[in-house]
């Protein structure tokens, strides 16, 4: 081995390491091991001095090997390695040896013991420095552009916010419009805003805005990443209808489609299935763009080879094409926000509620649809079954959410949004017709954000019935469904005849796993999209350059959702802006010396990171996807694959200088 | 080559390989909460437990190490998605070599989050009595 001049620089952490360990004996042992020219110790070594102290030295002395003995790597192993960088020194050279945590801290009461164990963690490090190698840090650029992924509220915002920065924005919507849930929503809480009036000025800005290239009936359907850029590979889906579409709404009109007498029925998905929609449509009135989609799933024309020409033939401005192809495109993006939302839980497993057997029972989005005055029921509540007005409703919360654990059919988590959208739905219903009786069941009722409890109070007051107590069953007897619930607060079973049934549904994530797996995202046991870290990096994800907002994270109202994307937006300016980025040093290489082509680290590799180049019969890392965790390493028969700065002679080292017996030469 | 004892002590010596996420994470959390656990536990810090050769298992037992407990991610949490699977795989296959040199019941395999530093600091310490009951490791005494 070289000789190597290796400094060791120990802290006192201002009392929190030199009250316990004996500072002086850990550098007294430090300088006798081998390479170590330098063994010093210092008050504070994250201060300003003590920086100052460790570059000077590195420069005097030309180190080129640190150890700083101090607190966790987790607290300053990067700040101590970019100083060491500044010096002049491979930052890859430096090592922390851990004798806060581990030692001072974990076991104060016996300060000789934390002294010998700082001592052989000390040395620990030292020999594996000395093992090390320096490291070229490699850069890529960033590929100016960002792909927002979803046109809900989340994406529309984040859009508008990238847009305004400059950046060129892509967004990509999988139906024919943007406005996602929060366009059917009715009205909003706490405010009870009409929801369209404040999203429909947003979508007309993000459609409108001169950096936002907005692709609707689009779907990404592959995804490749190389240094510093993403290519999405997305499927535009064939409209059937030109730009030279006017609106003028006469082909929906004599679509035969959904009238009485077709026998092809089309569920509304605007209308959340309370309505049927026709097989040429605007989604809804403010829909963005203004153009009409022909579902061909459901088109005469295309289900009974050319039948009906209908549409084509009533259109005043030939905007009808029945040839249009699937087209793919290729976007090249530095960073992608994964905006793709929630979808309505489908309550149906749940028979005691009987939804999907009786037209009575529907969810809160149904009763969304009903509250609005565009909608079927132009904004009274009824029954469906015959489109009376409901006079006694019940309300269900936690359906599909808090379930038990392990239940398949539900979910575990609470949708954090159900209570407020039912003392939304409720208050509405009693404002336009207060003798109608409504009931929340609830399990707890959760009025967390600002403004809810108000609201909730409010509710109360305009006479909302609250029982503590979740439905045994949900019955059908006459007109009516017998509603059967223990309150929990007096004990008394109570059997309320309802003539509606409004099931709070949870909210789950939208069917997106093909999309996720194609960026390599993972998932929180939950379903949604996994976070880099829940508490304090909830917008960035383990894939540098994707971000992720609203509910594709997690159930959030659209205040929450609004915020994130927001600062999802934040977060992906910041790293478009700094124009390259850095790639983590520390994965796997090979040495061709050794390799077989065995192809047993490609079959361990959860990344993706490494394949087997047929022509030169060698495995090749790719730089940008490994994550340097080291499973390879260990399924490697010729040890041709490492880790760097995990290398076995490195990690063997540290092995030898801590454990209890000694090799003498 | 002659072999010396570094540490006179009848304490269990215990080599903890911890994964950088959770295990190391978890130790941290100890310290920082000042909850103790014996000093005869030293850590070696790997990006994950799946990096954990059994060579390094065989290694520390080589050099005197009474136990090896290794500490990584709970399953299903592992920050490389399944690396901690994949040392579950190598421990049990290097605990057969071991059985076969009298080490039986010397390795371990835990789980503790980065949250969890009461939980390592009980590993640790239950780790260490249980070696304590099966005595200085035959290799040591050799």
């Amino acid at each position: 081995m070289t000789e190597r001049k290796v400094g060791v620089f120990i802290c006192h952490c201002g009392g929190n390491i030199s009250d316990v360990v004996d500072v002086k004996a850990v550098r007294e042992d430090a300088a006798k091991r081998e390479d170590v020219v330098l063994a010093t110790d210092f008050r504070f070594m994250c201060s300003n001095e003590g920086q100052e102290r460790l570059q000077k030295e590195i420069r005097d002395r030309g180190l080129d090997g640190v150890v700083v003995a101090c607190c966790t790597p987790k607290m300053y192993e990067d700040l101590f390695r970019g100083q060491a960088g500044e010096a002049g020194m491979n930052p890859y050279l430096l090592e922390i040896a851990n004798i806060r945590e581990q030692c001072s801290y974990a076991h104060r009461h016996e300060p000789a013991k934390a002294t010998e164990k700082a001592k052989l963690l000390v040395g620990a490090q030292v020999e594996k420095v000395r093992r090390l190698r320096p490291l070229d840090v490699k850069t890529a650029a960033i590929q100016p552009g960002v792909a927002v992924i979803g046109g809900g509220i989340a994406g529309i915002h984040a859009s508008i916010l990238l847009g305004s920065l400059g950046h060129k924005v892509t967004l990509i919507e999988k139906s024919p419009t943007i406005g996602g849930n929060m366009a059917r929503t009715v009205k909003t809480f706490p405010t009870d805003d009409c929801a369209m009036c404040t999203l429909s000025p947003k979508m007309n800005e993000a459609y409108n805005h001169p950096n936002v290239d907005l692709l609707t009936y689009a779907e990404v359907v592959d995804a490749r990443r190389s240094p510093g850029k993403f290519t999405l590979t997305v499927e535009k889906k064939p409209r059937y209808v030109t730009d030279a579409c006017i609106g003028c709404n006469r082909c929906t009109e004599k679509c035969p489609i959904s009238t009485a007498k077709s026998p092809i029925q089309v569920d509304s998905e605007w209308d959340a299935g309370l309505q049927r929609r026709k097989a040429i449509y605007l989604p809804f009135p403010q829909a963005l763009p203004q153009l009409w989609t022909i579902d061909a799933d459901h088109c005469f024309y295309f289900q009974r080879d050319g039948a009906c020409r209908i549409c084509a033939k009533v259109c005043p401005a030939n905007a009808i094409d029945y040839t249009m192809k699937p087209e793919r495109v290729d976007i090249e993006v530095g960073a992608v926000i994964v905006a793709t939302g929630f979808r309505e839980y489908d309550p149906t497993p749940l028979r005691h509620l009987a939804y999907g057997r009786h037209p009575n029972v529907v969810t809160q989005m149904q009763a969304a649809r009903m509250l609005d005055s565009m909608g079927p029921t132009h904004g009274s509540v009824a029954r469906p079954s015959d489109g009376k007005p409901a006079d006694t409703i019940v309300m269900v919360q936690c359906v599909g959410s808090r379930g038990a654990p392990g239940d398949p059919s539900v979910h575990e988590y609470c949708s954090r949004v159900c209570c407020m959208v039912a003392v939304k739905h409720a208050q509405l219903i009693k404002k336009a017709r207060p003798d109608t009786e409504v009931y929340i069941l609830y399990n707890d009722l959760r009025a967390y954000g600002k403004g809810f409890e108000e609201y909730y109070a409010h509710s109360m007051e305009l006479g909302v019935k609250y029982v503590r107590g979740l439905p045994g069953s949900v019955r059908p007897q006459g007109e009516k469904l017998l509603v059967d619930v223990d309150d929990m607060l007096t004990g008394r079973r109570l059997r309320i005849p309802a003539d509606l049934v409004v099931l709070s549904a949870a909210l789950e994530p939208s069917p997106v796993d093909d999309l996720l797996a194609a960026l390599h995202l993972d998932k929180t046991p939950d379903g949604f999209v996994k976070e880099y870290h829940a508490k304090i990096n909830p917008t960035e994800t383990q894939v540098k350059g994707v971000f992720v907002a609203g509910c594709a994270q997690g159930p959030k109202d659209i205040t929450d959702t609004i915020a994130q994307a927001g600062a999802a937006a934040m977060s992906a300016a910041v790293f478009l802006g700094s124009g390259e980025m850095t790639l983590n040093p520390l994965i796997a290489e090979i040495d061709p010396a050794l390799c077989r082509a065995c192809d047993r680290c490609t079959e361990v590799c959860e990344f993706d990171a490494v394949h087997v180049d047929p022509g030169r019969l060698l495995a090749v890392v790719d730089e940008t996807a490994c994550e340097g965790c080291g499973k390879c390493t260990v399924v490697c028969p010729t040890g041709a694959i490492t880790v760097r700065q995990f290398k076995r002679p490195q990690i063997v080292a540290s092995i030898d200088a801590l454990a209890p017996l000694a090799v003498a030469p | 080559m002659t072999v010396v004892a570094r540490l006179a002590t009848d304490e269990p010596q215990i080599l903890a390989f911890c994964c950088n996420w959770c295990g190391y994470a978890a130790a941290d959390q100890a310290g920082a909460a000042k909850i103790e656990y014996p000093s005869s536990v030293k850590i070696v810090r790997l990006m994950c437990t799946g990096m954990t050769d059994p060579y390094y298992v065989l290694r520390a037992f080589e050099r005197g190490f009474d136990g090896v407990l290794i500490v990584g991610c709970h399953p299903g949490s592992c920050h490389y998605k399944s690396g901690n699977l994949q040392a579950k795989d190598q421990v049990e296959r290097v605990s057969t070599v071991l059985r076969g040199l009298g080490l039986e019941g010397r390795l371990k395999m835990t789980a503790a989050s980065a949250s969890e530093g009461p939980q390592f600091a009980a590993a640790a310490t239950e780790f260490t009595e249980q070696v304590r009951k099966l005595g200085p490791s035959p290799l040591r005494e050799a």
